[in-house]
């Protein structure tokens, strides 16, 4: 049978080039990968650390080429036995196994032209900030654009370090909210969510990125389709237990999808049949 | 190498056929929900378990890895070569869905399968107490995709059908004489016979497939029809055409070797993530088995259903739940 053979769980040994703190039990980790390596905002890798196993993580930057490397940024949060590892030991200089690119991402080619309103929630601005950085870099081609970012406290959103600097991009507007009240804290106090009405974008036509807790994301899609928004043009990213990659151990199953490899950004539309089922 | 059902130890396992006498010839399973047991007879239908041990074994080795991280491959990349010998129409159609599914994708289950260069069937003229291979359309006899096909008829007529190249060179080298009348006209009065048989069992499957999709939401309905599971998952090992797996490191002194273990939905960690759970009540387990099956194969595996009728299910379920029960109530209950 004319199959090519080849072992899709092999990784590559990468090395970690950087360390960002973001908050309690999170930092953001620059990876050197070899070569000209290419990934789609909301695509993710799976990182593995020895004798414990691998995890899904979103890729949290553009790839960005030095080189004969690549860079690309990973931002982790504690949370099991891997994760918690990589927070532990992992530095500048550290080795760490990588595989990937995997999924599909955001709809950036079919937002084009279009207004685009970016919704996250905590951990969920990690595989959207690529996509900020790529509008930012191709602003021309893209409308009006809303970022609505919150998350339990102030301290627990991420790149604070940069979250500012988005409001400098032409034709952007930053809506940040917090779930509790905080000294010093000058936006919403509530959940981002709630930000949705305050949205100044086309509606209709707009393009609605969406990534958070999922309890999250379900206020989130009612909101916007209230608010007008199509349920062809709302976008979520989901999570599951993944352990391939490639569609075939078959632990990330939401209905008939495979999250790894027809997600994990989903049209809502496409997922609306099981979206509100509790374990489908 | 052959490889087919095969006496070990007064059971019969799917495996390496080293002598003829290993062939389950003068054996009957008699099989029941809960229940299985061997007697003396002919028509052996099938064990615990199927091709997919070949296939995709319980546990297999992916690569092994140093603390520097440097990633071997721990596959065998040149396995014997294979010829599936007796298996079942039912197992027919599982590799069938399997490839759709796993070929040139899962490196294990790829090469074990270009591994296989003849499939040779045996057809069930008499189906087991558990069996309803009719109802979901992969038997009782094989109409593609193998090699040769034969049914034993009785205790000492063996009818061949031959399909592929392969399957007309064994018919000729074999110097067989054509089937006489008589025994081509009792042969497909024993595969309506069967069929028939089978097809009171459960609800058609346009029925089924109807009340299925109806079913998403009827959480009580799944509830109570989960209500005497266990979530021990030995359905899905069983199940010719479950493939979900779970990877661990297995650490040695100067190694860790990352190895991939059958995994069942039924069982609590099938979606279970660190800080979450996606199936944590049991009720979403069951329904995700069946509904998988007979709603979402169909859309993974080009149209394919994942269930194929074999029964296994049945027969293995320490508590003997049907699954046609199951979908008989469905098909009742919904609506």
């Amino acid at each position: 049978m004319g199959v090519v053979y080849e072992n899709s769980f092999k990784f590559e040994r990468s090395l970690v080039v950087g360390v960002a703190r973001e908050a309690r039990g999170v930092n953001t980790y620059t990876i050197r990968l070899s070569g000209e390596y290419k990934a789609s905002p909301g695509q993710f890798n799976m990182l593995y650390v020895y004798g414990l196993g691998e995890v899904p993580v979103s890729i949290s930057s553009l790839p960005v080429h030095r080189g004969a490397y690549t860079l690309v940024d990973h931002t982790v949060r504690v949370v099991g036995a891997v994760t918690r590892a990589i927070l532990l030991r992992l530095g500048v200089g550290s080795v760490i196994g990588v595989r990937g690119p995997y999924g599909r991402g955001w709809p950036l080619q079919e937002a084009w032209g279009r207004d685009v309103v970016i919704i996250a929630g905590g951990i969920g601005l990690a595989p959207l900030r690529p996509v900020i950085k790529f509008i930012e870099a191709n602003r021309e081609k893209y409308g009006r654009v809303n970022v609505l970012y919150g998350a339990k406290s102030p301290e627990h959103l991420l790149y604070k370090y940069e979250l500012e600097e988005y409001t400098l991009i032409p034709n952007t507007r930053l809506l940040l909210s917090s779930d509790t009240p905080s000294e010093n804290w000058r936006h919403h106090v509530g959940f981002v969510t709630d930000l949705v009405e305050y949205i100044d974008v086309d509606t209709k036509s707009a393009v609605a990125l969406i990534c958070g807790p999922e309890a999250m994301m379900r206020i989130a899609i009612k909101k916007l389709l209230e608010a007008g928004f199509a349920g062809e043009n709302t976008y979520v990213s989901l999570e599951r237990r993944m352990r391939c990659g490639v569609g075939v151990c078959g632990t990330c199953q939401l209905g008939h999808y495979f999250v790894c490899r027809d997600g994990p950004v989903f049209r809502y539309s496409d997922v609306e049949e099981y979206f509100w089922i509790e374990g489908v | 190498m052959l490889l087919g059902y095969a006496l070990v130890d007064n059971t019969v396992e799917f495996s390496e056929t080293k002598s003829l006498t290993d062939l389950p010839l003068r054996v009957s399973d008699i099989q029941g929900p809960g229940y299985y047991e061997l007697r003396e007879g002919f028509r052996f239908r099938h064990g615990f378990s199927s091709p997919k041990w070949y296939l995709l074994p319980p546990e297999h080795r992916l690569l092994v890895v140093t603390p520097s991280y440097e990633a071997s491959d721990a596959l065998n990349s040149s396995e014997r070569r294979a010829v599936l010998f007796g298996a079942k129409p039912c197992d027919l159609r599982a590799i069938t869905v399997l490839d759709k599914i796993l070929l040139g994708k899962h490196p294990i289950y790829t090469l074990k399968r270009r591994s296989v260069v003849g499939i040779i069937v045996e057809e069930c003229l008499e189906p087991g107490n558990t069996c309803f291979c009719a109802v979901v359309g992969s038997g009782p006899t094989a109409t593609s995709n193998f090699d040769l096909a034969y049914a034993r008829l009785d205790e000492n007529t063996v009818l061949f059908k031959p399909l592929s190249k392969l399957g007309y060179e064994l018919v000729e080298a074999l110097s067989l004489r054509e089937a006489a009348r008589e025994h081509v006209e009792a042969y497909y009065s024993a595969v309506e016979r069967a069929t028939s048989t089978m097809l009171k069992r459960a609800p058609s499957l346009r029925e089924v497939v109807r009340a299925l999709e109806k079913s998403i939401n009827s959480e009580e309905l799944w509830r109570s029809l989960s209500e005497e599971c266990t979530g021990c998952g030995n359905c899905n090992y069983v199940c010719p055409t479950c493939f979900c797996t779970e990877i661990v490191d297995r650490v040695e002194e100067t190694r860790s070797t990352r190895v991939a273990l059958w995994a069942g939905c039924l069982t609590y960690t099938y979606g279970l993530v660190a800080g979450g759970h996606f199936r944590r009540e049991l009720y979403t387990r069951y329904r995700h088995f069946i509904l998988h099956k007979f709603l979402f194969y169909p859309r993974q595996a080009e149209g394919l259903l994942g269930c194929v009728g074999c029964g296994r299910c049945i027969t293995w379920c320490p508590l003997g739940l049907d699954l046609r029960e199951a979908l008989s109530r469905v098909v009742r209950e919904v609506e």
